[in-house]
């Protein structure tokens, strides 16, 4: 318990010194995995599409017969009759008066099941079939709506390429454009093999999922940009370590404003699924929930990793972590004695700590009793043993 | 640095929105403060459409899916939040709304066929002359009685390109109802041969309309025409060659403005169709509203008139022109009736849209480019013909729509839930503020509040004024950016712990905090807003309105963030309370920041 509270404290601080940026190849291998059983599941599960997308079947009943909830229960008993894992939509009155009529809406049935619906709920209500309508429903969201949100879709991808290269640099537009496409993928795959039907309101929720993930990596890859600024002019520390630091120093933030943002989201999903039951919020709570969790994980173990490795194929960078690692490896003397405290007990890094390590002389004079977790006297970070 | 100020605009923007909603709305407090909310949640107005055709069948399935596209781009086009439509059985389509003004969908199933015919001639159409009993030859009908349709010269005369000739006329209806009564008893529902028509009207009656060459000025001749004046407009009328239904004055224009939709949609027959009640025989259509690239409601320079505007495309731009050259020269054959003709003595060509005549106006030249029509249009007609010809004609025309009031298609208990999560979703996140950041977390609590209000307010507003409707996802993308916005305080907290940690005092850090978060933040906030921003203009439906949700909470977002969170957090600073370790949160931070000092 000690142990955890002391993690969470260094976590607290941006000290708990996680090797993250190191460990690339486990990251990638997982992202790589992810990836595959995404393609796989959309490919073999695929999306099981809701009326709005395919269209159905619709029943008119005069609601003479009685309350909408029982027309409801005796359409969803006749269509399961035939359709055992239909889905009913709710229905609706449509008119008042004596005209009404009570609307129920349910999956597209063949014609012999229609008939047999038609007939069942007739049946049960002892009306004449023919005061009960029945008529098949085109999908209401069509190709042209999918068409124009695919191709807008593609659009904003390029336009936030565009923007993160002249706000960033075009590495980091690409990292992050790439986890955002990374996102998206195991959101869809999580969905399809959850099996929930796909409805206009999820479509939305992925949408929502746009802006969150790139939020995420906006905010650590601020944090990166900062700590690399002119880099390849000093020789302590490489651009990984640089970077890894950042993502040390964003990881509690990142942490905070996820749990943030899905707080509410969990609220949904909660009284989506828990209180009502099935539904647009359950679905739409998911897909959020879902894509959310997603972002966190991929602008932290994705983004920035990927970052990392597009940079170090830029010569100049590349050039950089050979001669900080050479210098390194020369005066290993050298190395100030706080590297004893280091948690890994590596090999001392000089300097590895630019930001908090501003007033080590200071720290140094209350600093004992609290030991390594001070700012100042914090060790360098293990971030060399990547190679 | 004046954080009062800020304040002070934030609150006058709420004075301004609360003003806004209170006093833009009628009626008891509770209709002043709701929002428009959606179908989903508490129903609307389902409109069916029924198909009909010229003789009587189905359409085809394509032409009907075809159609509902169109449909529902138009009824977008009305800025109409979220409508969802559907073909239902094989020749209906139905649009359902949140709850709209009952004719503000009325004439969405307007085919919406515009032709360019050029006027061969044109008559009175108000009926026979006189009493057909007595005879007065010297009523004829001649275009004296109409000048109004071809009087005025238009300002820019004649050469190429430009304008297109342009007065408007008559009483045009730009945007016609099919209000075709379909009570009369005994109706035609569908085309009539020429037998059945003959036997309706009678032999002699028949063999008189069929032999005019001209519109009969014998009143003998007339009162034999008499039975026509029985014939029922909607299919009856409709199925009389184009010349009978010229010459015969007892086809009047009151009966040729109620024939079935589509009843002179065939580009390749002559027509016959009126404006006002002046009766034209019209020459086949040789340009098609398909013809046209875009049409643009404009208000002309000179005349400070509406007219659309019209932009051709493919070879579009040919035909106008031939068709032009055509009218201004009087080449064509047929040529132009004397009586028909301008007072420049140039043709006049009309442009028809489904049964009638929006404007015929005199060609004044061989026009090239850019064209206009002209017509008593306000603001929406304008607006209404334009969308009409953007969003293309139907394949199928629709008879008079039939609406009703539906319920929520989700019901009650969605939008209780909906906001049931909400406001758990808010009291976790303050919940959780408050542990983190202690009295900071009171902040967080403000500005959340601050931004419900704003949000609250806009929708009442947007809900009014655009028609912006509330739907269930519509409530979850504002739990998700309760979410977001609670995050750019993150941002900016844990920026201000790390130049606290970095041994700034609490107000210089304040100041360097906000620098830095504000960069993150706006990143990240631009990126949201681009989102918007691209769906909103490149989808329809319910994209297009997610986007709009989306960046009215990301604009709403930022106001408070500037407006409020800033200030506010510059004057905690002077206060000795954001010191205090154990209150504000920043304890542990400040703690180490002294004790390194």
């Amino acid at each position: 318990m000690a142990n955890f509270g002391n993690i969470a404290n260094r976590l607290y601080r941006g000290e708990a010194n996680l090797n993250i940026v190191g460990k690339r190849r486990l990251w990638f291998s997982v992202a790589g995995g992810v990836v595959a059983v995404s393609i796989l599941a959309l490919i073999i599960f695929g999306f099981k599409a809701g009326i709005e997308f395919s269209g159905g079947n619709e029943f008119q009943v005069p609601v003479k017969v009685g309350s909408l909830s029982q027309v409801e229960q005796v359409v969803t008993d006749a269509v399961h009759a035939v359709q055992p894992d239909a889905k009913i939509q709710t229905g609706q009155q449509i008119g008042d008066g004596t005209g009404a009529v009570y609307s129920v809406r349910t999956p597209t049935l063949s014609d012999t099941e229609t008939t047999q619906v038609h007939n069942a709920i007739a049946e049960k209500f002892g009306l004449d079939p023919n005061d009960v309508i029945g008529s098949r429903v085109s999908a209401s969201w069509g190709e042209q709506v999918s068409n124009q949100a695919l191709l807008s879709l593609a659009i904003f991808l390029v336009a936030v390429t565009a923007y993160l290269s002249v706000r960033f640099e075009w590495r980091m537009a690409v990292a992050a454009v790439a986890s955002l496409v990374f996102n998206l993928i195991a959101t869809a795959a999580v969905y399809s093999i959850v099996g929930f039907e796909v409805s206009p309101a999820t479509v939305i929720g992925f949408l929502t999922i746009l802006g969150f993930a790139l939020y995420d990596v906006v905010v650590v890859f601020d944090k990166v940009q900062e700590n690399t600024r002119g880099i390849t002019g000093k020789s302590n520390e490489t651009y990984a370590e640089a970077t890894n630091l950042a993502l040390n120093q964003t990881f509690m933030r990142s942490i905070n404003t996820s749990l943030v943002a899905l707080l509410p989201v969990g609220g949904l999903l909660f009284i989506g699924a828990g209180l009502l039951g099935a539904g647009t919020l359950k679905d739409l709570g998911l897909v959020l929930f879902i894509g959310m969790g997603m972002a966190v994980y991929s602008s932290l173990f994705f983004a920035t990793p990927f970052l990392v490795w597009l940079k170090e194929m830029e010569p100049a960078i590349a050039n950089h972590t050979k001669r900080v690692l050479a210098r390194r490896a020369a005066p290993r003397v050298a190395a100030d004695t706080p590297a004893q405290k280091s948690p890994v007990g590596a090999p001392a890094l000089a300097g590895a700590t630019p930001k908090t390590g501003a007033k080590p002389v200071q720290a140094k004079s209350g600093g004992a009793a609290k030991g390594a977790a001070k700012p100042g006297v914090r060790p360098a970070r293990p971030g060399g043993k990547r190679r | 640095m004046r954080p009062g100020r800020q304040l002070a605009f934030l609150g006058a923007i709420f004075v301004i929105l609360g003003a806004i909603v209170w006093f833009g709305g009628k009626g008891g407090w509770q209709d002043r403060l709701e929002p428009r909310l959606g179908l989903d949640l508490v129903g609307g107005t389902r409109v069916t459409l029924e198909a009909t055709t010229r003789d009587g069948n189905p359409p085809s399935r394509e032409d009907l899916e075809q159609a509902r596209q169109i449909i529902e781009d138009r009824v977008n086009a009305r800025g109409v939040a979220e409508a969802e439509v559907v073909t239902e059985g094989d020749r209906n389509i139905v649009i359902s709304v949140a709850s709209v003004a009952k004719d503000a969908l009325s004439d969405v199933g307007q085919a919406s066929k515009l032709y360019f015919r050029k006027v061969i001639t044109l008559t009175d159409g108000s009926g026979p002359a006189a009493a057909p009993a007595s005879p007065t030859p010297g009523a004829t009908t001649s275009p004296a009685a109409s000048p109004a349709a071809t009087s005025t010269p238009s300002p820019k005369a004649s050469g190429t390109g430009g304008g297109a000739a342009a007065e408007p006329s008559a009483t045009p209806t730009p945007a016609p109802t099919t209000s075709a009564s379909p009570g009369a008893t005994g109706e035609a529902t569908r085309r009539l041969t020429e037998a059945e028509l003959k036997a309706k009207v009678g032999a002699a009656a028949w063999d008189a309309g069929k032999g005019l060459t001209a519109v009969p000025t014998d009143a003998a001749v007339i009162e034999t025409l008499k039975p026509f004046g029985n014939l029922a407009a909607r299919y009856e009328v409709t199925s009389l060659p184009p010349e009978m239904q010229y010459y015969i004055p007892q086809i009047t224009c009151e009966k040729l403005d109620r024939r079935v939709p589509g009843a002179i949609d065939k580009a390749d027959e002559k027509a016959v169709a009126c404006q006002g009640q002046t009766k034209f025989f019209l020459d086949v259509a040789k340009v098609a509203g398909t013809d046209i690239d875009k049409a643009t409601p404009q208000i002309e320079q000179n005349t400070g008139q509406r007219v659309v505007s019209l932009t051709f495309q493919g070879d579009g731009q040919t035909k106008w022109t031939e068709l032009t050259r055509e009218a201004y020269g009087n080449t064509g054959d047929p040529k132009c009736d004397q009586a028909a003709l301008g007072d420049q003595g140039k043709c006049l060509v009309a442009a028809v849209l489904d049964n009638k005549i929006v404007s015929a106006p005199e060609i004044q030249g061989v026009l090239t480019s850019t064209s206009q029509i002209s017509g008593n249009f306000d603001a929406k007609s304008a607006q209404d013909l334009a969308d009409a010809l953007n969003f293309g004609a139907l394949a199928v025309t629709f008879g008079e729509a039939e609406s009703k009031a539906v319920t929520a298609t989700l019901g009650e208990e969605y939008l209780q839930a909906g906001l049931l999560a909400a406001g758990i979703g808010m009291a976790l996140v303050i919940v959780y503020s408050f542990f983190y950041y202690r009295l900071l977390g009171s902040v967080i609590f403000l500005s959340l509040v601050l931004s419900g209000l704003l949000t609250f307010g806009m929708l009442v507003f947007l809900g009014r004024e655009m028609g912006f409707t509330l739907t269930l996802a519509g409530i979850a993308g504002f739990i998700v950016s309760l979410g977001v916005a609670a995050d750019s305080f993150v941002i900016y907290f844990e920026r201000l712990k790390d130049e606290i940690r970095e041994g700034r005092s609490p107000r210089s850090a304040v100041q360097r905090a906000w620098i830095r978060a504000r960069k993150t933040i706006l990143t990240a906030n631009a990126i949201s807003l681009m989102a918007a921003v691209i769906l909103y203009l490149f989808s329809s439906g319910p994209v297009a309105g997610f986007a709009f949700a989306l960046g009215l909470a990301t604009a709403l977002d930022l106001l408070v963030v500037f407006l409020f969170r800033y200030p506010i957090m510059a004057l905690f600073a002077r206060t000795p309370a954001f010191l205090s370790p154990r209150i504000s949160g920043l304890g542990r931070v400040l703690r180490e920041a002294k004790e390194t000092n």
